[in-house]
């Protein structure tokens, strides 16, 4: 039963990553894949706090999606001033650069990890409380995606992804949206971050590399991009799909490259045989009260 | 006629191809200005000095005014500028209405916080921009198309609808690039009657345009423009017969 709670508990918090990667990538047309970096901004940070100065965990993971929310603001504004390609340069770059500096500072467990991470609701409540706080997370991030997205708010994703020019022509401000959506969604994936560093109780550097950028990007893009459902489901396969592939019994060695592989063939395999993903999003925006519903 | 748009001594070059050579120019409320002239003579290049797309080597420009030089191109939209753009730019993934609706000075979502924290004043200015997009597409003959998307409906209308959006945020001056290129029938009829009411209206427009029927039909005036160098300001009528312009025009 604790192997299903976990499963249900990583799926949830790859629906959260997926939903509010999505909502970069996809709704707002920004091109970044250093998602999983903000993940571990608020997994540490939250960690560190709860650990090291006695915070509450809940106050711990607020703070530490907040952390991701700042340090993102801190990485797009330079980047997005210049052009929005730079953005993908700058936070690739502060990523791989952030993973290297924290395997090498021994107060947070250096390259070997960082162990003992304070619980939380787990020891009182057991772990369906827990599951339960991450579904309702990821709920809430899923319809925050959505409501966002098929407001006024999202009208001007659409118009910024098609052209920036005319855009700025009616007055409206194109580098602030994008660095406030990047900022909402990097901080939802600290918050999400949070959540797994007190229930896995373990972070190391190195699981917020390349491989979890393109696992979360295989997810959105598998899954449908712009979609409500896209994500979610793109989340659910290609975490149970791995999950499959190791009760094939083959040795480790194998196993991590195999599932790399698995992520980069399905991302190929979709963009040549169906690019909208398993849900395909509409091509016209579609309003709350305009009459169309959203998917 | 008071002025609104100030262009002194404006000076553009990108490396040896000058765009615009010591020009000066105003554009009065209520007035029509035909910017005539071949491809090349710098005119689309104007529009974009004035617009923040490309920044002046020198000069000022002034809008009812206020400097403009030193703002981005969405301070400029908010200080009272709106333009249309040679290859349309109009947003594919929206509606006409939805085309329409991002135009507003102050638009519905522009302030995260309102957004996230009062959905009441957010609402509230849809509601408005709706509103004002409805009547402005009744007024282009448009409302019947209003929920199209721009893919739907014909060149003229995606045209037309362009005009329609820089009617959006009650600009002070319009800066129209080739409206009527590729256009014919009911669609030319619309986009002059939309211009002669915006004129009528108090804003000062600027059209470049090579149907010389249109600008004679529209304009107050015209500048002959070649090479970025201003060559002659008058009545249409009186640029279109100079046999020296005319030469200019067509090359020889």
């Amino acid at each position: 039963m604790d192997y299903i709670y976990t499963m249900i508990i990583l799926i949830g918090l790859f629906v959260i990553l997926a939903a509010s990667f999505d909502l970069v990538i996809g709704h707002c047309g920004l091109i970044s894949i250093a998602h999983p970096i903000f993940y571990a901004i608020g997994a540490y940070v939250s960690a560190m706090l709860a650990k090291e100065a006695g915070w509450p965990v809940p106050f711990a993971m607020l703070a530490g999606g907040l952390a991701a929310l700042v340090s993102s603001i801190l990485v797009a504004l330079p980047s997005l001033r210049v052009s929005g390609d730079y953005l993908l340069i700058a936070s690739i770059g502060f990523q791989l650069g952030l993973i290297e500096l924290a395997k090498h500072i021994h107060s947070i467990g250096g390259a070997g990890g960082l162990t003992n991470i304070p619980s939380f609701l787990v020891a009182e409540h057991g772990r369906l409380a827990y599951v339960l706080l991450v579904v309702a997370v990821a709920v809430l991030t899923v319809l925050f995606v959505r409501w966002l997205a098929h407001g006024p708010y999202g009208r001007m994703m659409a118009a910024l992804r098609d052209d920036e020019l005319a855009f700025s022509m009616l007055g409206r401000n194109a580098i602030w949206l994008k660095v406030s959506v990047f900022a909402i969604g990097s901080g939802i994936a600290g918050l999400a971050g949070g959540l797994y560093a007190h229930y896995f109780r373990f972070l190391e550097p190195d699981q917020f590399g390349l491989l979890q950028s393109s696992a979360i990007l295989t997810m959105v893009v598998v899954g449908g991009m712009r979609t409500t459902w896209g994500p979610v489901i793109g989340a659910i396969v290609l975490q149970i799909l791995p999950q499959a592939i190791t009760f094939l019994g083959l040795p480790p060695s194998v196993l991590g490259p195999l599932q790399g592989l698995l992520f980069s063939g399905l991302v190929l395999v979709f963009m040549f045989a169906r690019p909208q993903g398993l849900i395909a999003a509409s091509d016209i925006w579609s309003g709350r009260d305009a009459g169309g519903r959203p998917r | 006629m008071t002025d609104v748009l100030v262009i002194e001594k404006l000076n553009k070059a990108f490396g040896g191809i000058v765009v615009a050579d010591d020009i000066d120019l105003t554009l009065k409320a209520g007035h029509v200005l035909g910017l005539i002239g071949p491809n090349g003579a710098g005119k689309t290049s104007l529009f974009n000095l004035v617009c923040g797309v490309v920044k002046p080597d020198s000069g000022r420009i002034t809008l009812a005014g206020q400097s403009l030089e030193a703002l981005p191109i969405r301070a400029r939209a908010r200080a009272g500028l709106a333009r249309t753009w040679q290859n349309l730019r109009l947003f594919p993934s929206l509606t006409v209405l939805d085309n329409l609706m991002l135009g507003p000075t102050q638009y519905s979502a522009d302030h995260l916080g309102d957004v996230l924290l009062r959905p009441a004043t957010v609402a509230r200015h849809e509601a408005e921009a709706r509103e004002r997009a409805l009547s402005i597409l009744e007024r282009t003959g448009l409302q019947e198309i209003a929920q199209k998307p721009i893919q739907d409906i014909t060149f003229g209308q995606q045209k037309l609808v362009g005009v329609a959006r820089a009617m959006m945020n009650d600009a002070k001056c319009l800066l129209l690039d080739e409206p009527m290129a590729g256009v014919e029938g009911q669609a030319y009829a619309l986009i002059q009657k939309a211009v002669r009411d915006i004129a009528a209206s108090g804003v000062a427009i600027c059209v470049v345009e090579h149907n010389v029927a249109f600008i004679r039909d529209l304009c107050d005036e015209g500048v002959f423009m070649f090479a970025g160098k201003v060559l002659a300001r008058g009545t249409v009528e009186t640029l279109i017969a100079d046999p020296q312009l005319t030469e200019l025009y067509f090359g020889t």
